[in-house]
Order: C-alpha cells, then structure tokens, then sequence
C-alpha cells in the first residue's frame, strides 16, 4: 500500500513537474510578444491612423498608416520590432524631417534588410536590378517591392505571390508565362514542381537574360528538372530529352560553344529555341498533327527551306529504336556487331602472325 | 660505284601512288582530330583537343574542308586509277580475284603451322588488296554520309529525310572501324611486322630492295628478272 502511494506520490511529482515547465515555458513565449506588443502598441498609437500622413518635397503625400494584422501576421511579426528597422526613429521622433519622393524614401530605407539579410542582399549587388539602380534607373526594383514591407510572407511557401511580384513590373512576360503549362499548372493548380519566375532566373542574383552566355547555360535551367528521372515520372515525361538533346549536334554545339562571344554566323539551338521561353506549351497536348506542323516550322526558323518532311531528320529526343528510327537503329546496330567482329579478326591474325614468326621459319 | 647498289632496288611506287598516300596520311590524320573530339564530344580529351583548334566552328570548318579535299581525291583516284587500266598504261592489279582469298586461308594454314611455307603473292598480296577496297569503299561511305550531313536540307527534299541521322550514326561507326584498322592492320604489317621493322619505306621513296621483293612479292618479282 505505501509503496503504491509513493508510485502515485512520484506520478503526481512528474505531472506538477511538467505543469510548472509548461507555465514557465508558456510564460517565456508569451513574454516576447507581450513584450513586442508593448513596443508596437506604442508606435501603432499613432501609425494605426488611416489619415497619418507627410507631405514630401515632390508634392506626393505619403500614407504612414502601418495595418496592426498584416504585420501581425507577417512573418516578422512575432520577431521584430517597428524600431529594428526603423532605427532612426528610437529619439526625437515625429522629428519633421521629410523626403525628396516616395520612392526617395523606399530605397534610403531598404538597405535595412542587410542587418539581417546580408547574404541575400551582397547577391543582390550582382544582380542586373542593382545594376539598373546604380545606374540611376529609380525603379529598378529593391527588396521591398518584390517583398513588401509590413506584410512580408515567407517566400517559399508562396510561390506564386513571388511570381506575381515580378509581373508588377514584367507584366507582359508574366501574362504569357501565365498562360504556359507551367504558369498555369502553378496558377490554377498551385503546383509546387513547376517553375516560378525565381526558379529560372534565381532570386536574388538575376542575369541579364539577354546575353550569349545565359543562353548557352539555359538548357542546365530545364535540364535541373528534366533531367530529373522522379520528378520526370510523375507527370510521365521522358526524363531523357536532355540526355537525347545533350548527343545531339544541336547540344554539342552549345555544350562546346559556352565562353566567349558568338558571331552570327555561329548558331547554336538551345532548349528555348524550339520550346518556347515563358510561354511553353505542352507538346502532348498539342495533338500528333498540329505537333509535325509546329516541328516543321519550328525547324524552318534557322534552316531556312526545310520542307515539312525535314524534322525527321531529328529523332524527337528518342533513342534509336525498332519504333523511332528503326533505319538509325540498324545501322547503329550493324556497326556494334560488325566492328567487333573485324577489329577481333586482325587482331586474331596479327597474333596468329606472330606466333608463327616466334616458331621460326 | 653505286651502281652496285643502285641495281639492288626496283621501283615500287610512282610519284603519283606516293603524292596519293602521302595526301591520304594528312587528311586521314587532320579528319581524325577534328573527327573523334565530336564523336565523343564530352570527353576531357576531346574539349581539349577543339579548344586548342580554336573552337567547335573551326574544327567543324577544318573537317568540312578536309573531308571535301579527301572526296576529290578519292574521285580523281578513281578515274585515274579507271582511265589508266582503260588505256592500258596501268595493270589492275589491285583487282580482287578468288586467288585472294585462297592466299589468306592458305596464309592463315601457314601460321598455324600447317602448311610448311606463305603462299607466293603478286605485285600486291591480299592484306593489301582488301585494305585498298576497305580504303576506298570505306572512303565512298564517309564521303557520302558526309555530304549528307553536310547538306541535310537539300537531301531532304529527295530523300527520306531518316537518313540524315541513320548517316550520321553511319559516318561515326565507319570512322571508327577505319582507325582501328588502320591502327591494328596497316600500322603493324608496315611497322612492326617481322618483315617490315621498323619502318617499311618503299611507299614513301618508291623504291623496293630486289631481295625483299622477291620474298614477299615472288609472282611479281619472278615476272619482273624471270625465273631464276
């Protein structure tokens, strides 16, 4: 009997052990956003005001209404503080300083971010938008205008509003992206394995896509996923189209062109060039006749009077088989047998030569 | 005083066989180092190669115009070679006849020992002949397969146009059979053969010492000083 009181005695230890942690716990984790809070509440005294606003020089009127729920809601919002990017404004604040513009005042602040971000923001010096910047382009965009500034989300879980960033600006591309297979599949469906605009172009330290040399490693963009033999089997996509196109004279020549630049005579076919950049149909929905058709004239674009019978000459990323290019594949396979069979008899009769030789006449 | 010597050699090779043989080394040598590297294009080796020939457009452009010189000179071999057995200067002894393939069995008996001497050859003996009909053969097809690959739109319009990839596939096997052969057959009957070591000359200077003639084209030489 008091051996079991003493077990039930040890239970009800563990258990008022384990209510004290979670109070304390409980206590800890509250404590920050109550202490946030505090600090929040003491600027949103003033910034949860729809009419707070200053004049700037230029004439524009700048709203300084900050929404409490977006930034609660933000992915800052538990961890951050207004003054830990507003820094400056710790002392002496309303202090009626002003800015030139609107835009003036976003990129003085947004290099705030690199407290934090610094890695995320050195790759952004090298990219083609810093450039821009630097070169006095004003709207070239800084982190705010793909991120936003209270309201920021965690990127990775929403693909699609990232994308949509960069139509505020290339709206035009983003329409026909968004018509493709993958904008669609990642618009209507919410597909996480299609490209957004940042999986191609990176996100931080995009390119110029213009130049020789991003074009010349473009097919490394869609061979990261095409190459990819899971991912590929998913949608039942032949996972070979790089293997095939990378044997090809076409991947030759890219794959051995790559470094300096090209003269215009010197044509090098990359993936794009065929498929399409932003706005890539799905060729199996195309449908067998529409597809010989677009081939054709797909080809016809650099070879120039190709008559609709010249895209067999390219095997449509197919091995050579007794159902794709039964011709390629006997040959192909005439040579396997025939060549060793030639090389192994010489090779047999030198031997056989020599043998004789070393027995004397 | 060399006189003696002199007597010693006939000649083997006119200028024209030996300007030929000396053009086919060049071309064969420059069609295969612009060749391989774009057979296997992803070998360290072969990067190597068209980097230092200043790039895939120039090696292409190197190989094109090589395979275009070796095709005008496998056409005017041949007519040549046609026109001088039709006005009856030249002799068709490179004519392949069922003695051919007689000798390589009998030759083939002699290695195995069971034959107690080679069979006697003639101006040429069948490893010759057969390398001769593989080289020109063998050169129509690279010829061919690469005038197709040279020019695929214009082949397409009268041709099936799964040609083009069945010669490409074609021109790459045929070049590899052709350099093994050269390199386990000819390199070795005429450098390090018994009979040939270190180097068999005569295709370079024309001339053939009488004793090695008589040994290794007895019909030949027994026409030649008749029998002894």
């Amino acid at each position: 009997m008091r051996r079991r009181r003493s077990v039930v005695g040890g239970r009800h230890a563990i258990v008022q052990l384990l209510i004290v942690g979670l109070l304390a716990g409980g206590a800890l984790a509250q404590k920050a956003p109550e202490k946030l809070r505090d600090s929040v509440a003491a600027c949103l005294a003033c910034h949860d005001d729809k009419q707070l606003s200053v004049q700037l020089r230029d004439g524009a009127t700048m709203s300084l209404h900050v929404d409490p729920q977006g930034f609660l809601h933000s992915v800052h919002g538990s961890q951050l503080v207004c003054t830990d990017c507003h820094a400056r404004y710790e002392e002496n604040h309303p202090s009626g300083a002003t800015f030139p513009s609107r835009r003036a005042y976003a990129i003085a602040s947004y290099e705030t971010c690199k407290k934090c971000h610094f890695d995320t923001y050195t790759r952004t010096l090298e990219s083609v938008h810093y450039e821009l910047l630097k070169n006095g382009l004003d709207s070239a965009p800084i982190c705010t205008d793909c991120h936003g500034a209270h309201n920021i989300q965690n990127p990775h879980e929403k693909r699609a509003m990232v994308s949509r960033s960069c139509a505020s600006c290339h709206d035009g591309v983003y329409l026909r992206y968004a018509k493709s297979v993958h904008g669609k599949a990642l618009e209507e469906g919410g597909n996480q394995d299609v490209p957004a605009c940042a999986d191609c172009h990176t996100h931080h330290q995009i390119q110029a896509p213009g130049t020789t040399q991003f074009r010349l490693g473009s097919p490394q963009i869609c061979i990261r996923c095409h190459g990819d033999r899971q991912l590929m089997a998913k949608y039942g996509i032949s996972a070979t189209v790089a293997q095939t196109y990378l044997s090809d004279f076409h991947g030759v020549t890219a794959s051995l062109a790559g470094g300096g630049a090209l003269l215009p005579q010197q044509v090098v076919v990359t993936c794009i060039d065929c498929h399409g950049v932003h706005d890539i149909a799905s060729p199996r929905l195309m449908g067998g006749e529409a597809m010989k058709a677009s081939v054709a004239a797909t080809c016809a674009k650099c070879h120039e009077g190709a008559s609709p019978a010249f895209p067999a000459a390219w095997l449509s990323h197919y091995e050579p088989s007794l159902r794709h290019a039964p011709l390629v594949f006997f040959v192909q396979l005439f040579y396997k047998v025939f060549i060793p069979f030639v090389v192994i008899g010489l090779v047999l009769q030198v031997l056989l030569h020599l043998y004789r030789v070393s027995l004397g006449r | 005083m060399r006189g003696a010597d002199v007597s010693e050699y006939v000649v083997r090779f006119s200028v024209w066989a030996r300007v030929q043989h000396a053009a086919v080394i060049a071309l064969f040598a420059l069609l295969l180092l612009t060749g391989m590297p774009q057979k296997w294009p992803y070998v360290e080796a072969s990067r190597w190669i068209i980097e230092h020939l200043g790039g895939i457009f120039v090696v292409r452009w190197l190989h094109r115009a090589a395979g275009v010189a070796f095709s005008v000179l496998l056409v005017v071999h041949v007519a040549v070679a046609i026109g001088g057995v039709l006005s009856r200067r030249t002799r068709p002894s490179m004519l392949l006849s069922v003695r051919d393939f007689r000798d390589a069995v009998d030759f083939l008996r002699y290695c195995l020992g069971w034959a107690e001497a080679p069979p006697r050859f003639g101006r040429f003996d069948y490893r010759q002949k057969f390398e001769y009909w593989g080289l020109v053969f063998g050169g129509f097809v690279m010829a061919l397969t690469g005038f197709i690959l040279y020019f695929p739109i214009a082949v397409s319009r009268v041709l099936p146009a799964e040609l083009i990839p069945a010669a490409k596939v074609m021109h790459s096997y045929e070049a590899l059979l052709a350099f093994l052969i050269i390199l386990v057959w000819h390199l070795f009957a005429v450098l390090l053969s018994p009979e040939a070591f270190p180097i068999d000359t005569s295709i370079f200077t024309g001339k053939i010492r009488k004793e090695r003639l008589r040994h290794e084209h007895a019909l030949e030489y027994e026409e030649l000083v008749g029998r002894e």
